[in-house]
């Protein structure tokens, strides 16, 4: 299994960057055109969150392998201002931003499994993961 | 599943189809097949790879440029998928808050019955009707040994906050009711209730009236509530019902005053509320005469057929969409 | 269901313009947008509704909220050029007696 592939999300062309990452490694372990798709969403979101809000953060990609399976681990972590209710932010048709981009319920959608923390005045961290199927 | 497996066969003869013969036929198939694909719950980005796939199966030489094109497609649509999502998601829940309210409507309305007094003297129609699930008007009648007693209420608003004052108001005046006192008195009480307790941008409007049986007068007050109508059968004239008094909840300490009126054979007395003398017509607003115009076209039926043949005209001038809770009151003196 | 909200600031006095209708839909954005005002010290608001076709209960609800803030804080509020329907409305509610109002053309 390869190591763990780093971006530092300081400007919004660090979005672009962290994309080709995931894309990247996305193709190498066989994801077709759509997941591929998806998991680069995905990032766009993730790295698109810490741009805005946090004022910078960290996009981790690693590939994963399970038993049988293999797939991508996508964690998006940042010390900004934390999610003060993570409950709403989880909620469908609520968005912050006004509606543009897909939010993090979105994210969860397009992925196979989620997990989100955070903590106000300290950070927050979503790890994704998408398994080839 | 045994759509998903043929699902690109299909396409592809459906695809080929179309391009070979052009025909409207062939687009209805598509459309067919949407429907199915919606169905089982395929995402429009999908769609886009399926395309893609079969393009590059019956085109084997088609330019890697166009090829090329279909991967910013697939990006863009991946959105529009979300978005789908989204929506399927919102619709389920909407239906089950639409249930949860309902529910919460017969809550409403077994708690608010009242029942119309069946007294010798007085014929009595009663219509209520909601804009929405729940009432945001309210009525009450009271019988007691040579009185009876009638109160309407409307509160600001519609929907889910009326209907929650509107049960303060009830348990407020079923206790008031026991002191058998003077609407006066009641309004005064039920406002200091009401203020205490409300949004700073709510009131109610309530109108009170105590009908008593030995002397045929009817004493009432009124909290800034529609002046209702007082037919005089001797005159056939319709006058409105006088009174002035501020909406409940805005002024602790207003008072409240008393106006009687003697009731004779034939008489009525008429009480409504907002969403009468609110209705639009695609002219404008109707107004008050148009009231006492229809009750005037079905005078001598008795009075629940009165308030029900309104309704119903009333119904159809706002092209059967309320804008507002309708409830109206007919009170036919029958001795 | 739609209102224009207009706010022009000349010394100590707020003069509102609205356009529009002022119901259940538009009356939150009008509460949102006069709050601040009326929540300063004294604040004098004087409120034009010659272009306000249509108001309802809500409306009436959110004047009735201002009217108490302007009042704690030691101000005073007006309502001007009201048509003949909303001098109807703030008549039989009685509004009308706490709370300033003139008719269209009277000022």
């Amino acid at each position: 299994m390869d190591g763990q592939s780093c971006v530092m999300i300081m400007n919004e062309w660090d979005i672009v960057a962290a994309r080709q990452l995931g894309r990247h490694a996305a193709k190498e372990l066989g994801f077709g055109a759509v997941d591929q798709a998806r998991i680069t969403t995905a990032i766009s979101e993730l790295a698109r969150n810490i741009y805005h809000y946090a004022n910078g953060g960290k996009i981790y990609i690693d590939k994963i392998e399970e038993k049988e399976k293999k797939g991508i681990k996508i964690t998006a972590s940042d010390h900004g201002p934390g999610i003060p209710d993570i409950r709403k932010a989880m909620e469908d048709g609520f968005t912050t931003s006004g509606g543009l981009g897909a939010g993090l319920p979105g994210v969860k959608r397009l992925m196979d499994e989620f997990y989100i923390d955070s903590k106000t005045g300290e950070g927050t961290v979503v790890q994704v993961v998408k398994w080839l199927r | 599943m045994a759509f998903d497996d043929d699902i690109q066969m299909k396409y592809k003869e459906m695809l080929a189809n179309y391009i070979q013969e052009l025909t409207e036929q062939a687009l209805y198939e598509g459309q067919r097949f949407s429907w199915k694909a919606i169905e089982h719950k395929i995402p429009p980005e999908e769609i886009i790879n399926i395309h893609l796939k079969v393009l590059k199966e019956l085109f084997p030489d088609i330019p890697k440029k166009i090829l090329d094109s279909f991967d910013f497609l697939l990006e863009v649509m991946v959105g529009y998928g979300l978005a789908y999502q989204e929506h399927q998601f919102l619709r389920g829940r909407q239906l089950e808050l639409k249930s949860e309210i309902e529910i919460a409507a017969n809550v409403q309305q077994a708690l608010l019955q009242t029942n119309i007094p069946k007294v010798e003297e007085l014929d009595i129609g009663v219509i209520s009707v909601p804009a929405k699930i729940m009432n945001g008007d309210y009525y009450q009648f009271a019988e007691h040994e040579n009185t009876m007693s009638v109160a309407i209420a409307d509160v600001i608003g519609k929907g889910i906050p009326a209907a929650l004052c509107i049960s303060m108001i009830k348990y407020a005046m079923d206790s008031l009711l026991e002191s058998r006192q003077n609407p006066s008195y009641i309004l005064e009480n039920l406002n200091r209730v009401v203020e205490q307790n409300i949004d700073v941008n709510m009131f109610i409007t309530m109108f009170f009236g105590k009908y008593d049986f030995r002397t045929n007068k009817i004493t009432y007050a009124s909290a800034g509530h529609e002046p209702g109508f007082y037919y005089c059968a001797s005159e056939d004239h319709f006058y409105d019902l006088q009174s002035k008094g501020l909406v409940l909840g805005v002024d602790r300490q207003v008072k409240y005053e008393q106006y009687e009126l003697n009731l004779f054979q034939n008489d009525m007395i008429i009480l409504l509320s907002d969403g009468v003398t609110e209705t639009r017509t695609k002219e404008g607003f109707i107004d008050r005469a148009a009231v006492t115009s229809a009750i005037r076209a079905h005078l001598h039926l008795p009075a629940q057929q009165i308030v029900e043949n309104i309704y119903k005209d009333f119904e159809k001038m706002q092209g059967f969409q309320l804008r507002d809770d309708f409830t109206l009151i007919i009170m036919k003196k029958n001795v | 269901m739609n209102l224009e909200i207009d706010i022009k600031r000349e010394k100590k006095v707020s003069y509102v313009h609205l356009k529009g209708e002022i119901d259940a839909y538009t009356a939150p954005a009008l509460k949102n947008k006069l709050a601040p005002i009326s929540e300063e010290s004294e604040p004098f608001i004087e409120v034009n509704l010659k272009d306000v076709e249509y108001m309802d209960s809500t409306g009436l609800g959110v004047f009735v909220g201002l009217l108490k803030t302007v009042r704690k804080q030691g101000g005073k509020l007006k309502l001007t050029n009201l048509s003949p329907r909303l001098e109807r409305l703030f008549h039989i509610t009685g509004l009308d007696s706490i709370i300033e109002i003139s008719r269209k053309g009277e000022d």
